[in-house]
């Protein structure tokens, strides 16, 4: 582990690869039920407390668990209704992203002092790619020990932790001893790891896949590796590759500190499908308002905007306009998205969902140099 | 219907009304043309719903009747016969298709029952006036380049027309996409009188254009608050308005600009194209900076460079920097005729007038960009 470009040997199929290749460490670092943790940290009251965040309205739905509220079974992604349900005495907390925000840059900062090549996947997920570190700690599992004890000073919030070879295996270690944890895979268990991995919990296969796979008797890691090449080409396409080479531990995505957003966007699904074309329109107003406030935050300016309908069949529809100039401002925004709604009516089913996105951004920055000033 | 006539008739009425058949519909019966046969004449009829052309011409009509077929397939055939030919339009006894013969060539078009074809009712016209081709053209070749095509703010989607003035009453037409306006104004026709401030669509006003090449044609303009329909010769065009208020223009043209420059178009116009061709860019500024007798012309590109251009002008007043989008510049320029351009200035905040020293009749404002 001390020499960079060690000799990776990969034993699990049978075969004996010498690479070139330096072993990567890789660190993932998930904080703790982060939105209800933070909840949790600002008022007291919360604590040992089931808390969700989110709306308790009709439609709401919980955007994270504490840990008391999953117990009853309450997770991210489920309806505010059917967590009520699950855990009548469970609180709900509006969101507060502002705060989750600056939290998110305090970890940032910390995963900063050890490594650059930092790639955030949300407000409270990480890759790190520390196998050059600048603290020069040899061993990855002592590097995230460090940042989980800097974290947890610094915001008083608990991060779990994966450390292995790569990002796919990182990932799946970090939830290993969650929470207040962290856990390593090696390149030497790696393979073996993977084999006794249900595959739904591959990087990469989602529930279709994950079904298609039961179909064809493929429940396990182990059960995935023993498929040929072709059989997975031929079963699953290009991604076929990807099931191949990871169900041999083989995953060689690098961290990617630079990953630009490329779009700014907000939703909203309603307490009552809309049919007004006026009422919609209203709907459009906080939408647009919110994803110009982010992208005044972030600096940024974007010449494509694309409106999302959802109707009440959960048809899913996307309509999108590309300008010539970065839009203005937010009421730019809403007329353009209004546009292209009213466009849509009159509606036959209900809309259930609307979404705004801004995208084609560019920094505020470059645009400020030159600016046409505007008559009306 | 069976119906001969000459090529070069039929065709040239074709080449009217075909453009008016948009590309793309999902409506079939909209990328027809409706033919129809009677006296002596033959007509044709095309429309996207928002505006319709009508154009009649002679022909033999043999046996009178009517039917659709695809405009623009019509039109492509015509095209290519020999010149000098005579074309017979027939059309089945049954009305399901339509032969096209001319000399050997023969084309069976498949036809859309008339009376599916759309009428747009122009409901009736509050207003009429006749005015010379030349007259009508002038004040579309001067605003039309300034109209937006943006469709959020779609009331800039055309020319605004309206009469303005008390003793001396004037005919104006303004378009603006916000960024630069353009003002032009001719003597008001008779009957024009009262009439309400309109705004014609893009594609209306394009249409119109291209049907103003003879300048000893008169045209009949009449006109609603909702509908305008010019009669030009055998052509009639007749087109829905632009619903919504046009901003009021009068404010953002400026008064009491004192800053005063004159300067060579012709030079001018070839300084700001040879300067710009450092800003691959599209809406890149040139700036200005005018000091006693000379404007120098900077564009700036970080990524590969910069130019400058001095141009010797009369100027006068304090010395000032402003930047403009070239191709704004450039747009002006073209709608110069005269030698000489001047140029009205306040600041590099605030809009600018630019005047043809040889046409007092248009006007065009600039906002510059800020550098």
């Amino acid at each position: 582990m001390m020499d960079n470009r060690a000799i990776r040997a990969v034993e699990a199929v049978g075969e004996t690869r010498v690479e070139e290749a330096p072993v990567r460490k890789i660190i993932h670092v998930d904080m703790d039920a982060f939105y209800a943790s933070v909840e949790q940290r600002d008022n007291p009251e919360l604590r040992g407390k089931p808390v969700a965040v989110g709306g308790s309205a009709a439609r709401g739905v919980v955007a994270a668990a504490s840990y008391e509220a999953r117990v009853f079974g309450v997770r991210s992604a489920l309806p505010s209704v059917t967590a009520r349900r699950l855990c009548p005495d469970l609180v709900f907390v509006k969101p507060r992203f502002e705060v989750y925000r600056s939290v998110s840059n305090q970890i940032h900062e910390i995963f900063a002092e050890h490594t650059d090549l930092i790639e955030p996947l949300s407000l409270d997920e990480a890759y790190l790619d520390v196998t050059v570190n600048k603290k020069n700690i040899a061993v990855a599992t002592e590097i995230a020990k460090v940042i989980r004890a800097r974290i947890k000073e610094a915001t008083g919030l608990n991060a779990s932790a994966g450390i292995s070879y790569c990002k796919f295996l990182a990932k799946i270690a970090s939830d290993l001893n969650k929470p207040n944890g962290q856990a390593v895979i090696t390149p030497r268990s790696g393979a073996d790891f993977v084999a006794s991995l249900p595959i739904k919990k591959f990087h990469g296969i989602g529930p279709a896949t994950a079904a298609k796979m039961q179909r064809l008797g493929i429940e396990t890691g182990a059960d995935l590796r023993e498929r040929p090449l072709t059989f997975l080409q031929q079963n699953f396409g290009k991604a076929g590759n990807w099931y191949y080479r990871i169900a041999r531990g083989i995953d060689e995505r690098a961290v990617q500190p630079d990953r630009q957003r490329k779009s700014i966007g907000a939703e909203d699904t309603f307490s009552a499908d809309i049919f007004d074309l006026a009422l919609a329109r209203q709907e459009l107003v906080p939408l647009a308002d919110k994803v110009w406030r982010h992208s005044e935050t972030k600096q940024l300016r974007g010449r494509t905007v694309t409106l999302k309908v959802k109707y009440a069949d959960f048809q899913q529809i996307t309509r999108s306009r590309t300008l010539p100039d970065c839009v203005g401002g937010a009421n730019d925004l809403t007329d353009l998205a209004g546009s292209m709604l009213a466009a849509l009516f009159p509606v036959t089913k209900g809309i259930r969902l609307l979404g705004v996105t801004l995208s084609s951004l560019e920094g505020v920055e470059e645009e400020k140099t030159q600016q046409q000033l505007a008559l009306f | 219907m069976r119906v001969v006539l000459e090529r070069s008739n039929l065709l040239k009425s074709l080449n009217h009304v075909h453009r008016v058949v948009e590309r793309r519909n999902t409506i079939p019966i909209l990328s027809n043309v409706l033919l129809s046969a009677e006296g002596a004449n033959l007509s044709l009829k095309a429309t996207d719903l928002d505006l319709e052309v009508t154009e009649t011409i002679p022909a033999m009509v043999e046996r009178a009747g009517s039917t659709t077929v695809p405009a623009h397939l019509l039109y492509d055939i015509v095209r290519k016969l020999p010149d000098g030919s005579e074309v017979m339009l027939k059309l089945d006894e049954d009305g399901n298709a339509m032969t096209v013969m001319a000399g050997r060539s023969s084309f069976r078009l498949q036809c859309l029952p008339q009376s599916d074809f759309p009428q747009l009712s122009a409901g009736t016209f509050t207003h009429i006036f006749r005015i010379e081709a030349p007259a009508i053209k002038g004040l579309i070749d001067k605003t039309q380049f300034a109209i937006s095509t943006e469709e959020t703010r779609y009331y800039l989607n055309g020319i605004f027309l309206h009469t303005h003035g008390d003793e001396d009453l004037k005919l104006r037409a303004v378009a603006t996409d916000g960024h630069r306006l353009a003002r032009s104004e001719t003597a008001a026709p008779s009957g024009s009188e009262g009439m309400p401030g309109i705004i014609v669509p893009r594609k209306t006003v394009s249409e119109l254009q291209k049907l103003l090449d003879d300048p000893e044609t008169t045209v009949t303009v009449e006109l609603s608050d909702t509908k305008i329909r010019f009669t030009i010769g055998p052509v009639v065009l007749t087109s829905k308005l632009i619903d919504g208020t046009f901003p009021d223009y009068q404010r953002v043209i400026p008064t009491g600009n004192d800053r005063r420059l004159l300067i060579d178009r012709q030079s001018f116009a070839s300084a700001v194209d040879r300067v710009s061709t450092i800003s691959s860019e599209r809406g890149r500024a040139v700036k200005l900076s005018i000091t006693s007798g000379q404007v120098t012309l900077a564009v700036n590109n970080p990524d590969s460079g910069s130019a400058t251009e001095e141009l010797a002008a009369d100027y006068d007043s304090d010395p000032i920097e402003i930047g403009f989008n070239a191709r704004y510049l450039l747009d002006v320029a073209a709608q110069l005729s005269g030698g000489d351009a001047r140029f009205m200035l306040a600041d590099a905040g605030s809009p600018t007038l630019i005047h043809d020293a040889s046409d007092e009749d248009t006007l065009y404002v600039l906002m510059p960009m800020r550098v």
